[in-house]
């Protein structure tokens, strides 16, 4: 009797001490949460719209490059040539993501999930500043209007859909900066924006 | 106490944890605001009065046409406002106010929808932003509160979708 006691009472001390590890690894949980909201997280690029910078090597891998997106204070302190990310209304990801589920295709109008994928493009104009846009869009020049980006890919007109195919971004739709990429490791190290500054048509 | 302060950072981690925990609700559950302004006068009042947000409807989520929502207005980086939602994608829209004498419709883009106030001479709103982004809304306001009395129960009253059925209209027949 009273083996099968002790074994009863070791086997639940055994247990309560792995439940109580699982708890306290559970607390942790918010607080990397709130880092990843606040903070910085990891992101992985997919598709070839800022073709040569990131997914350089997209015709030999399909593997994605993997960036830092720096969060906070996302929306303020934009310069033109920062890479950023942002939620996209409208995109070639949403579009994909409706032929891969094609039933929600037709009722894509009614789709609550077109604004759940984030793009990154790169600041091409501020607020205020006027553009020399490429061809889907209506206008030759824009300016861009007040508390807007205007966002475009490295890629191209023939790679990426940008600002010239839906117009210019509200600064409240960023979520972060690219400020580092993290893998290729060959292509390691802090993005350095400000050298695109010069690369800019407008 | 020195259980408590055994370890030199244990109070500050469970300060933080807690902290963390917080935030996790008020970013994926339910978060309260104040509002005031007259856009959206007489559903709500113009000040004195705060909002219970179910932020499960952020990004636009599950909105459907007369819920009221929390949105990151487009044109001011940071600032957030109150309105109801008229149009959602592929809805076709009044432009402008009623009997302004236009009548140009639009029809809302993919991923966007219609917002107005519902006072609509003292609103700035989709009629002069044009249509909002759906990633801007933060959430869908379930209740407004008052704090009248000690009683908490009486503090909340629930905000429907301005959408009723034709059956319950109030113009009796």
């Amino acid at each position: 009797m009273k083996p099968i006691w002790a074994r009863i009472k070791r086997d639940h001390q055994r247990a309560g001490r792995f439940g109580y590890r699982l708890f306290a690894f559970a607390t942790w949980i918010p607080v990397v949460s709130m880092f990843n909201h606040y903070v910085g997280e990891l992101a992985w690029i997919s598709g070839p719209s800022m073709y040569p910078f990131l997914n350089a090597e997209k015709d030999q891998t399909t593997r994605n490059d993997v960036v830092i997106k720096y969060k906070f204070n996302a929306p303020y302190g934009l310069r033109r040539g920062m890479i950023v990310t942002f939620w996209c209304a409208i995109d070639d990801l949403v579009s994909r993501w409706q032929v891969l589920r094609p039933h929600s295709a037709d009722s894509g109008s009614r789709n609550p999930y077109d604004p759940e994928v984030e793009a990154v493009k790169r600041i091409v104009g501020l607020e205020g500043d006027i553009i020399r846009t490429r061809s889907p869009y209506p206008s030759p020049t824009v300016r861009v209007p007040m508390g807007h980006v205007w966002v475009e890919g490295d890629g191209g007109k023939r790679l990426s859909r940008d600002s010239n195919d839906y117009g210019p971004i509200s600064t409240n739709l960023i979520t972060g900066k690219v400020t580092h990429i993290v893998w290729p490791l060959h292509r390691f190290g802090r993005v350095q924006w400000w050298d695109y500054a010069g690369n800019i048509r407008n | 106490m020195s259980s408590l302060l055994g370890h030199p950072f244990r109070v500050l981690i469970y300060t933080t944890k807690a902290l963390a925990l917080g935030h996790l609700l008020v970013t994926y559950g339910y978060s309260t605001g104040y509002g005031w302004g007259p856009s959206m006068l007489p559903t709500f009042l113009t000040m004195n009065e705060w909002f219970v947000t179910d932020r499960s409807h952020r990004r636009g989520r599950r909105i459907c046409v007369g819920d009221c929502v929390v949105y990151g207005i487009p044109v001011a980086p940071g600032e957030e406002g109150v309105k109801r939602v008229l149009g959602l994608p592929g809805d076709y829209v009044l432009l402008n106010s009623p009997g302004v004498g236009s009548d140009t419709m639009i029809q809302v883009p993919k991923g966007h929808c219609y917002i107005v106030g519902d006072n609509l001479p003292w609103s700035r709103d989709s009629r002069d932003f044009g249509p909002l982004p759906m990633a801007l809304i933060k959430g869908k306001v379930v209740a407004k509160v008052v704090v009248n009395g000690w009683w908490p129960f009486n503090w909340f009253t629930r905000v429907e979708s301005g959408l009723h059925p034709v059956s319950d209209s109030p113009i009796k027949t």
